[in-house]
């Protein structure tokens, strides 16, 4: 009896298939048990080569791109429009000349550069000149066809600037050297290295927010009132176009 | 002085001089920094004429060079003292064409303007007068004395002997 049980179930297990579906029922159990990973796992790398690659990731990031500049500009009119309703300063792309620098004077006793755009392009004396990064200097003299612009960082030169993040207003002094020193005008700057320097978004005198560098050290304990070290965004050994602003002077 | 000795005065005066300070060529520059022209050109005049003439041309020299800087500071106060420092020293010594001797003048002559340029300056802005050291003047003052005592004993020696052959 037990034998022909025995022979039976031998039967069953391996010469009738049985076999093969104890592992079919348990490879379910085990994917239900797994939640199907095997299969997502699998389906994975299945999709790997069609999946969005750099190609793909270009076209969203150009897209993003696209959807950032079109954002810009209607922030930039919505901020002209406010600007226009506050009586304020406008920062018009306009109104620029773009002038060759003639001469180069950096790294001397007078930091300066002479252009050859000068009263007879428009061009007069206190207007904004930027280049590739941000502000440079002012104009300091004209002639008929030329100009001399006083650089940030010459000796004694100095502009009010704003620090957006703290909301503080501050005094750029040229040193002489590639880094101006920024003088706070509160006793607490508040500043911190790596903040954006730009020029005041109130300013009557200078176009605002105009970038003009980034904080590099501050010494919070100075007196008469704390300073900072402001490193240029735009050099000016290195520029040889630059652009005139026509909103002030 | 006769007509050639003239119209090299007159070149080097009218054209040399504003062409040569406003181009400033890199390969006459010291990590940007350009020679001392107006002790180049001073030199040799003040060597060769008498002290009169030569603070006359120190000044006009000076308010020249004004001409092309941005700030109230002044080349004609160390120029005037050059000037005169110069001619009495050119009119005691007869052997001044001397190569190294123009050099050392030019490097003496350079120091002066430097620092006359670096009192003006902290005199003029007060800014300057929280921190006494100021790495920019004796970065632009080294190498503009090294620049000079280079060129001038080229240059000057051969206005001084253009001078001096007429």
């Amino acid at each position: 009896m037990i034998k022909a049980r025995r022979k039976i179930g031998f039967y069953l297990l391996f010469k009738s298939k049985f076999w093969l579906i104890f592992v079919f029922g348990a490879l379910l159990l085990g994917i239900r048990w797994t939640k199907g990973a095997v299969y997502l796992d699998f389906y994975s790398l299945l999709l790997k080569p069609i999946l969005p690659g750099a190609a793909q990731r270009e076209w969203i990031q150009e897209g993003d791109k696209f959807e950032k500049n079109i954002r810009l500009k209607l922030l930039e009119e919505d901020n002209t429009r406010l600007r226009r309703a506050l009586s304020l300063q406008e920062f018009n792309n306009d109104k620029r000349i773009s002038a060759a620098v003639i001469s180069r004077s950096s790294s001397s006793w007078w930091q300066q550069l002479e252009i050859n755009k000068g009263a007879k392009d428009g061009i007069l004396k206190g207007q904004t000149v930027v280049g590739p990064g941000g502000l440079i200097g002012l104009v300091d003299s004209t002639t008929p066809l030329t100009s001399r612009i006083r650089l940030l960082t010459d000796p004694g030169h100095q502009i009010g600037v704003w620090i957006d993040r703290t909301k503080r207003h501050g005094l750029l002094t040229g040193m002489g050297t590639n880094r101006p020193k920024l003088i706070f005008l509160n006793k607490n700057s508040l500043a911190k290295i790596g903040d954006v320097v730009t020029t005041s978004p109130a300013s009557t005198l200078l176009p605002p927010n105009l970038i003009i560098g980034i904080v590099q050290f501050v010494d919070e304990k100075a007196l008469p009132s704390p300073f900072a070290i402001v490193q240029l965004t735009a050099s000016p050994e290195a520029i040889d176009w630059v652009q005139v602003l026509r909103n002030n002077g | 002085m006769d007509r050639n000795s003239k119209n090299i005065l007159f070149f080097c005066i009218a054209i040399c001089l504003p062409l040569l300070s406003m181009l400033s060529p890199n390969w006459i520059k010291i990590n940007g920094v350009s020679p001392c022209w107006p002790v180049v050109f001073l030199l040799p005049f003040s060597l060769k004429n008498a002290p009169w003439r030569s603070a006359m041309a120190g000044i006009f020299l000076g308010i020249f060079f004004d001409s092309f800087t941005v700030s109230d500071v002044s080349y004609v106060p160390s120029l005037l003292f050059l000037s005169l420092a110069w001619s009495q020293y050119g009119l005691r010594n007869k052997k001044i064409e001397l190569f190294l001797n123009i050099g050392l003048m030019a490097i003496l002559g350079t120091v002066v303007v430097g620092f006359s340029i670096w009192v003006q300056k902290i005199i003029l802005h007060s800014t300057l007068r929280n921190n006494w050291f100021h790495s920019w003047s004796l970065y632009v003052l080294i190498c503009e004395v090294i620049i000079t005592g280079l060129l001038a004993p080229f240059f000057s020696s051969w206005l001084l002997s253009t001078y001096k052959k007429n």
